[in-house]
């Protein structure tokens, strides 16, 4: 019993030191374009300022949006841009990296590695000066919720933040998939277009789609399930089983994800071979 | 000359043709923000009845137009373009006897936006059954008015954006620049909603800048909803910035040319 604990130990201490490993690394890599880092932070706050004026233009024509309030969608914006920062400082620089030794082959060498080979591929890359975008979504869900008032129980917080990181891991196991079909179509290099494209639906609440496109958005690409889902939790809107039905859904699909993942590498014959 | 553009039609449709996946792709992304903003204001108008006038009708109407408008008034020519100063390959380009910016890239726009459009056509047949628009109030002459005014607002949006894409040759951050541009079509052409429920400040300036004439301003065209007084002034503007557009471009095009010294040589 002990030794298996220290070696699960041992084991996340490594996991960890790899991560800050790969951390340093795309560091140093921003540092190099210091003047484009910078400038991708002012068009970042540019985009920022839209979405606010954005918002200002619709709430200044209605009170609510599909019965959601100023600071809940505020909030949902800043959901949202954690989704978004996900997509671009980790999935779109790892897919491309990942597509490409698919096509050269550079794959093998990834494989070779003594270190689980899915957490290679989706954690090597990280545009590190999205970081601050982290900072600004929390903040953006933080006012939100301070301006619906007292009515947020600390429980609804709670599960807002399970559900949160619960969409989160629905999202990843997605991309994981879209991914591991790259192994059977090697061509097939636009497997995460597909994610991106519907992205932008998640800037709303569901609640005011229409039916066809709430069920494209929740059940075929999840992206409420990130979104609207953990914002309808903060908003009581859901009952203990809806919950726990999500917080299923999110192991599930992880695992899921995982045996495609395996399969898919089984699949995998080098591109010279 | 006549000649020559036939044959670049025939080289870019052919080369347009092989990335048919890609394009889908690239409809489907560019379909998704649209149908959300449809969605939310009819969603708006459906709760209160109508927004300042508009009824959930007007929304649908309005944006499933711009469907149509947009995809004839925008361009792509950051892309296929930008890198090839930046790369060098535009050196071979420059020796012929043709622009390459005025001929070549031009062509292979107006492929790759022949091949979206049919694309979208089926696209946009589905969504008319889905959210059921009620066209009934459009009239075949507005439409005939509308087209010359998305050809010119074509010209001026490409136009434009050559000149944006050959600042290219003096900075590698061009694309920044664009983005940049971007968000000011997406604040002043009446792509999130139509201008008359933007700011009054906005509409003020909107009035004066070109964007509207690539979006906004065909639209409603279009949908008969502007006087012959406010149609002619459209005219004006869209001709008065086509000449305006034109100057820039040919002005920052020359000056880069001129700057221009091909990685490697």
């Amino acid at each position: 019993m002990v030794s298996n604990a220290t070696r699960l130990w041992e084991h996340n201490m490594h996991t960890f030191k790899l991560l800050s490993a790969f951390f340093k690394v795309n560091v140093q890599m921003a540092l190099a374009y210091r003047a484009d880092t910078i400038v991708n932070i002012l068009l970042n706050v540019m985009w920022l300022g839209w979405e606010l004026l954005s918002l200002s233009i619709i709430f200044s024509n209605t009170t609510t949006l599909g019965g959601w309030g100023l600071g809940e969608l505020i909030a949902l914006l800043g959901v949202f841009r954690l989704v978004n920062t996900m997509m671009i400082a980790l999935i779109w620089p790892n897919t491309e990296k990942f597509n490409q030794s698919i096509r050269d082959g550079s794959m093998d060498y990834t494989i070779l590695q003594p270190v689980n080979s899915l957490f290679l591929v989706t954690f090597s890359r990280i545009t590190v000066w999205r970081i601050w975008d982290l900072a600004l979504a929390i903040a953006l869900i933080v006012i939100g919720i301070n301006m619906t008032g007292d009515s947020t129980t600390p429980l609804q917080i709670l599960t807002f933040i399970l559900l949160a990181i619960s969409g989160t891991v629905v999202i990843y196991s997605l991309w994981i998939v879209l991914i591991s079909l790259t192994f059977w179509f090697t061509k097939f290099d636009n497997n995460v277009t597909i994610l991106h494209a519907l992205l932008d639906s998640g800037r709303y609440p569901v609640t005011v789609y229409p039916a066809w496109l709430r069920i494209i958005v929740t059940f075929v690409i999840p992206i409420a399930v990130a979104t609207t889902i953990p914002l309808q939790a903060l908003r009581g809107d859901l009952n203990i089983q809806q919950i726990v039905t999500f917080l299923m859904v999110a192991v599930v699909s992880f695992i899921v994800a995982s045996q495609v993942w395996k399969r898919g590498l089984k699949q995998y014959s080098g591109a010279s071979s | 000359m006549l000649k020559i553009f036939r044959r670049l039609w025939q080289v870019n449709w052919a080369e347009q043709w092989q990335y048919r996946a890609n394009l889908l792709m690239y409809l489907l992304y560019w379909l998704v923000s649209p149908i959300i903003y449809l969605a939310v204001w009819t969603s708006i108008a459906n709760a209160k009845g109508d927004v300042n006038g508009f009824t959930a009708n007007d929304f649908i109407t309005y944006y499933m137009t711009l469907l149509i408008v947009d995809q004839i008034t925008s361009n792509i020519v950051i892309h296929t373009f930008g890198y090839k100063i930046q790369d060098g390959s535009l050196s071979g380009e420059l020796i012929r006897p043709i622009h390459p910016m005025l001929t070549n890239a031009l062509v292979n726009n107006i492929a790759f936006k022949a091949l979206t459009i049919m694309g979208l056509i089926p696209v946009w047949i589905v969504l008319f059954f889905l959210f059921k628009p009620d066209f009934s109030h459009v009239a075949l002459s507005s439409i005939l008015i509308a087209a010359p005014v998305m050809i010119l607002g074509f010209f001026i949006s490409y136009l434009l954006s050559a000149a944006i894409t050959s600042l290219a040759f003096w900075t590698t951050r061009v694309y920044s620049i664009h983005e940049f541009y971007f968000a000011l079509i997406l604040l002043f052409s009446g792509q999130f909603v139509p201008l008359t429920l933007m700011p009054k400040l906005v509409q003020d300036i909107a009035q004066y800048l070109p964007f509207q004439l690539f979006i906004y301003f065909p639209i409603q065209v279009i949908l008969g909803k502007l006087s012959p007084a406010q149609i002619t002034q459209g005219y004006i503007m869209a001709g008065v910035w086509l000449v305006l557009a034109l100057v820039l471009f040919n002005w920052i095009w020359r000056n880069g040319v001129k700057r221009y010294s091909a990685v490697g040589a």
